[in-house]
């Protein structure tokens, strides 16, 4: 009877397969499976130092799938929402060697290379002595032959193979065979978690860092592996503990020009990236986003051992200048070696992690495992822990929840990051998309028929601009969305840029009428009881939304962010418990988020040939043009004040360059000197300044905020050096050749990519023109 | 009186029959006494040359060079060299390594055993029968429900659908009157045979919970879910129940596996544990102190 009921109410309906829960059958318009990538368990070398001597891949999986596991200290964790999916993803490099080297009963125990991984006993300093070793010795010296032998290596591979077969129920969680290649030269995170589609054809053992620390050799090995049978792929991570080398432009890893065998490599094997995880975001930076209010968040600049006397370069490390670089690589050199999408995970080291801020309990086994350590700042290996955030997930749209179904989604890069919570987001990108498709129930499969998902390129113009699908639901059990943006990044002559669309929100906010921004949703968090409620915000927002400013001849990308309303940072809510301030050093609220994969608009030569050619340095050359040497730089800028015009967005604004210090000059300068000051400072020292930068100036990649440093009159160092003007952003340097062609000058930026887009002109005496002649009457 | 044909399918039987085979054959391709050393010759197959060889072209994606090749082959050869002095030796007699190791070899071997053998059918199902509940399936529910969303609605949203609740009571489950009164749901309008754990990750725990608890075959709510509020129609409530034999066979078969593999080295190691008359001190009852003086030693017959 009760069947009889259920098929009729199927039939009246005709609705959606139930199987889109449950999973049993394939869903052509692909469900999102919630997953990570990115856990370490008692095998890895430093999570075992961490104090997890316990637990193994079996019990990650466990934890996944909603059972209760033991935290390293001995309390009891559960996940807030079980996962669908997960890859453990232990390092490989001396995989179990040091469980081995403390269990005296093992003849690895005996051998002289073990010796210094032996614990003489429990104590932080001789924890921080052997993690230092590890570090140093371990992850960045040479081999240890002794410590590699496959009879520990292959045989802890085989453990973990089995326990990700073990826990594989295709249709009702994936495990995925998987593990980190960890390689760290100078302690610069250049780590990769590689992730194999099914787990019959496993190598013998992985290649880990010991066998190269070139990530470029990594492909190669990853390209042998695929081309006999053994389908993989590898996801980045912690780009913005890379010290500015996980997304190099010039050179790659052994010093080689940056060419198109290296970008297909790139490419064809790293099919995504970790945006965010516990040590940090690397979606951006606000010093390389400076028009995006929301780009400073849970920055993490640090490099892992805490080198002394490093500071740590943002320029190259962080994803989203990455992908502007590898579209303005593309349209300039002819390659692109960014052409990535968005995960998130945990890099936790317990064989389990927290994903919400109400249930932080730390990544690193004893160093963030309680309340009292956390919220006095134990800073750990250079980490103020409580800087460290709750772990994100890697959605996956996929038919069904197996490996195999899965791990095409993540090859085809339809996938998105959530920083935490289970917030759905999808993002379709076509030319033929109305504003009325989403009032229609099969919207979705309108959206793959007429276009393409996150992760892939638009298909050949077919109209004056694209429309995008743009839809994220909240997680049930978290704070509401605020609103969808549209990150859009493009590249002219070598010069890139950005820009952030609010495209849908919550409320009855009005947008800016002149600049399209939509004002904050306000933040209903009390600091005090560090609690919010869901008095603001939306469920679900969708919107189709077209580029305004399309230009069919430059290449660009597109992807979506959805924001939550604030909520309390896992910090204010531990400061509550204890009955003490939220701390300084990190933000009280924060909002949570999502991000798509994006989606690339490459332009047809036909659309190219329609460009505005821009000016090269080798046309210059061509045409007689000379650089200047050091000493013609300095007679032309230093001491003066210079107008230029960015010959790619025609904006015009001027640079003062200061006097440079003299060195040792023996006239003695009084304190009315204009050089009185400078005078102080060694030879080939100076300061310049920007003026009449506005904040709606289209600014190219790597100028900082200039329109605050206009406003404010704040100054940078330059310097002439071999011919060039050095100026630097974040300690990273950036030069600007001169050259002169009759009676022009003409100015290269080193990182456009062989342009030269800037000239100088003649000061400028209407900064802004209105378009409204003087005198004409239309005000007095 | 126990059937013989039985006895014949019985696997423990299998088991000690195999192992005892297994362990013979072991016993007799290994020296019988290999402390002596007797013979100074040492022969290696074309399989001990080649697995190293693998391991290096797996390991660095090129076969080895002549020089590297010699060298993997010196190193066998030295490895057996010096397991064969270090036999000659003794090396091996109250070594806690070679104890530990040996040991867990035999254990080994009897896991091997019953990885072998491969169980009928009925044996399965006949263990299936006695441990169903281990592979017991949850409560499952099916309902259609009608959403009231805040995002539309704000503050009146729960007011709304008390309402629309009042004026489709005891209305069946389609009721063109509720989807007019309802707004559009971002997923889906029915859920066919749901666990609460489905339904929490769509709707958030507390409505899962909730809805578990509705009667069946009426229009009831509002129930608030995470993404707002629902009238729900349950129409089928399927109580928790055990697996279908043939839905979790791979599982039973693993279930079952681990527990042969259990039983069989528990039986194995007490045929092999009554040989030996085994002599342990008498632990004292009280105080640690007591430790000081050694407790004589007392017997234990087998």
């Amino acid at each position: 009877m009760r069947s009889q009921v259920h098929a009729i109410a199927a039939l009246l309906f005709g609705l959606a397969s139930p199987a889109v829960l449950s999973g049993q059958q394939p869903n052509p318009d692909r469900n999102a499976y919630f997953g990570e990538t990115h856990l370490h368990t008692s095998w890895s070398l430093d999570a075992w130092l961490f104090g997890n001597r316990v637990t193994d891949p079996g019990d990650a999986y466990k934890y996944f799938q909603g059972q209760p596991i033991k935290h390293p200290l001995g309390y009891e964790i559960k996940i807030e929402t079980p996962l669908d999916w997960a890859g453990v993803t232990d390092h490989s490099e001396y995989v179990g060697v040091i469980r081995l080297a403390n269990d005296p009963t093992s003849s690895l125990s005996k051998l002289p290379a073990a010796q210094p991984l032996v614990m003489k006993n429990d104590s932080p300093a001789e924890v921080q002595r052997i993690f230092e070793y590890g570090v140093k010795v371990l992850m960045g010296g040479p081999p240890i032959p002794s410590l590699m032998s496959p009879e520990v290596a292959g045989t802890v591979w085989q453990q973990n193979t089995a326990l990700a077969n073990a826990a594989n129920k295709p249709g009702r969680f994936t495990a995925f065979c998987s593990y980190e290649w960890t390689s760290m030269p100078n302690s610069m995170n250049l780590h990769r978690n590689i992730f194999f589609k099914d787990c019959g054809k496993l190598p013998t053992m992985p290649f880990s860092a010991l066998n190269s620390q070139h990530p470029e050799d990594l492909w190669a090995w990853m390209d042998g592996q695929r081309s006999a049978g053994n389908e993989l792929l590898a996801i980045s991570h912690n780009a913005n503990l890379s010290d500015g080398r996980m997304y190099p432009t010039e050179v790659d890893s052994r010093g080689r020009p940056i060419d198109a065998a290296y970008a297909d490599s790139r490419t064809r094997n790293e099919r995504l990236i970790e945006i965010k995880q516990i040590k940090g975001t690397s979606e951006t930076h606000p010093l390389l986003s400076p028009n995006d209010e929301f780009a400073g968040y849970e920055i993490m600049s640090v490099l892992l051992g805490d080198p002394v006397g490093r500071i740590p370069h943002i320029v190259g490390s962080y994803s989203r200048q990455a992908l502007k670089d590898g579209i303005a690589m593309q349209s300039t050199l002819g390659f692109n070696p960014f052409k990535f999408g968005f995960g998130a995970a945990a890099d936790a080291h317990n064989s389990a992690t927290p994903y919400r801020q109400s249930n932080f309990f730390g990544g690193h086994g004893v160093a963030d495992g309680t309340i009292e350590r956390r919220m006095s700042g134990y800073n750990f290996s250079g980490i103020d822990v409580r800087t460290e955030s709750p772990a994100g997930l890697t959605g996956a749209w996929a038919e069904e929840n197996t490996r195999a179904s899965i791990f095409e989604a993540m090859k085809r890069r339809e996938t998105f990051a959530v920083s935490g919570p289970h917030i759905k987001v999808r993002f379709f990108g076509g030319w033929g998309y109305t504003a009325q498709i989403l009032a229609g129930k099969d919207w979705v499969k309108q959206g793959y028929a007429k276009g393409v998902p996150m992760g892939s390129d638009l298909p050949p113009s077919a109209g004056k601009a694209p429309t995008f699908i743009v839809w994220a639901v909240k997680d049930p059990t978290s704070g509401n969305l605020d609103r969808i943006q549209i990150i859009k990044g493009w590249t002219m002559n070598g010069q890139s840029f950005e820009r952030v669309f609010d495209v849908a929100w919550a409320g009855n906010r009005r947008p800016d009428k002149w600049t399209g921004v939509v004002g904050p949703i306000g933040n209903t968090v009390n600091l005090e009881t560090a609690a919010y409620t869901n008095t603001i915000g939306a469920v679900e927002l969708k919107k189709v939304w077209t580029d305004p400013e399309f230009d069919s001849t430059q290449h660009a990308f597109y992807y979506a962010r959805v924001l939550e309303i604030p909520t309390p940072r896992w910090t204010t809510i531990q400061a509550k418990q204890l009955g003490i301030a939220p701390p300084d050093v990190v933000a009280s609220t924060i909002q949570e988020r999502a991000w798509s994969s994006p989606i690339w608009y490459t332009p047809s030569a036909e659309a190219r040939s329609g460009a505005k050619p821009g000016t090269t340095v080798a046309d210059l050359v061509k045409q007689g043009a000379k650089a200047l040497s050091s000493e013609e730089i300095a007679a032309l800028i230093v001491h003066q004040s210079v107008w230029l015009e960015n010959t790619v967005t025609g904006d015009k604004y001027q640079i003062i360059y200061g006097a440079s210090g003299p060195g040792k000059d023996t006239t003695p300068l009084t304190p009315s000197d204009p050089g009185y000051v400078t005078g102080q400072f060694a030879a080939n020292q100076g300061q310049f300044r920007l003026k009449y930068v506005g904040s709606k100036m289209r600014l190219p990649s790597l100028m900082g905020d200039a329109a605050a440093a206009s406003r404010l009159g704040v100054t940078r160092p330059y310097f002439i050096n071999d011919g060039k003007i050095v100026t630097e952003l974040g300690g990273t340097p950036i030069s600007i050749t001169v050259y002169k062609l009759g009676d022009k000058y003409y100015g290269a930026r080193s990182n456009e990519f062989g342009y030269a887009n800037y000239m100088m002109v003649p000061a400028v005496q209407l900064l802004d023109p209105i378009g409204i002649p003087p005198g004409s009457g239309k005000a007095p | 009186m126990v059937p013989m044909k039985r006895i014949l399918h019985e696997p423990l039987l299998h088991f000690l029959l195999l192992g005892a085979i297994l362990f013979g054959l072991f016993r007799f391709f290994q020296p019988a006494d290999g402390r002596g050393a007797s013979s100074r010759r040492i022969v290696l197959s074309l399989e001990d040359l080649m697995q190293p060889a693998q391991l290096f072209q797996a390991q660095w994606r090129r076969p080895p060079t002549a020089d590297e090749f010699n060298s993997m082959v010196e190193n066998r050869v030295r490895e057996e060299v010096l397991y064969r002095e270090a036999l000659a030796m003794g090396l091996d007699v109250d070594d806690e390594i070679v104890r530990r190791r040996m040991a867990q070899k035999m254990e080994f071997l009897s896991e091997d055993v019953t990885e072998s053998y491969e169980p009928s059918a009925d044996t399965l199902r006949a263990w299936f029968a006695r441990h169903a509940d281990q592979f017991a399936e949850p409560q499952r529910l099916s309902f259609r429900h009608l959403y009231f969303s805040p995002d539309r609605r704000g503050p009146r949203t729960e007011l709304d659908a008390q309402r629309a609740l009042a004026r489709i009571s005891g209305q069946p489950e389609a009721t063109p009157l509720g989807e007019a009164l309802a707004d559009p749901f971002m997923y889906q309008d029915y859920y066919r045979d749901q666990t609460e754990e489905t339904l929490s990750r769509e709707f958030g725990p507390g409505f899962a919970h909730a809805v578990e608890g509705l009667p069946s075959g009426s229009w009831q709510g509002p129930v608030q879910s995470g993404l707002g509020w629902h009238l729900v129609f349950v129409d089928a409530s399927i109580p928790g129940r055990p697996a279908a034999y043939e839905n979790v066979e791979a599982e039973v078969r693993t279930a079952w596996l681990a527990e042969q593999k259990k039983i069989g080295w528990e039986k194995a190691y007490k045929a092999m544990r009554a040989k030996y008359t085994v002599l342990i001190p008498d632990v004292p009852a009280a105080a640690p102190a007591a430790a000081t003086a050694p407790p004589p030693p007392v017997g234990e017959d087998p």
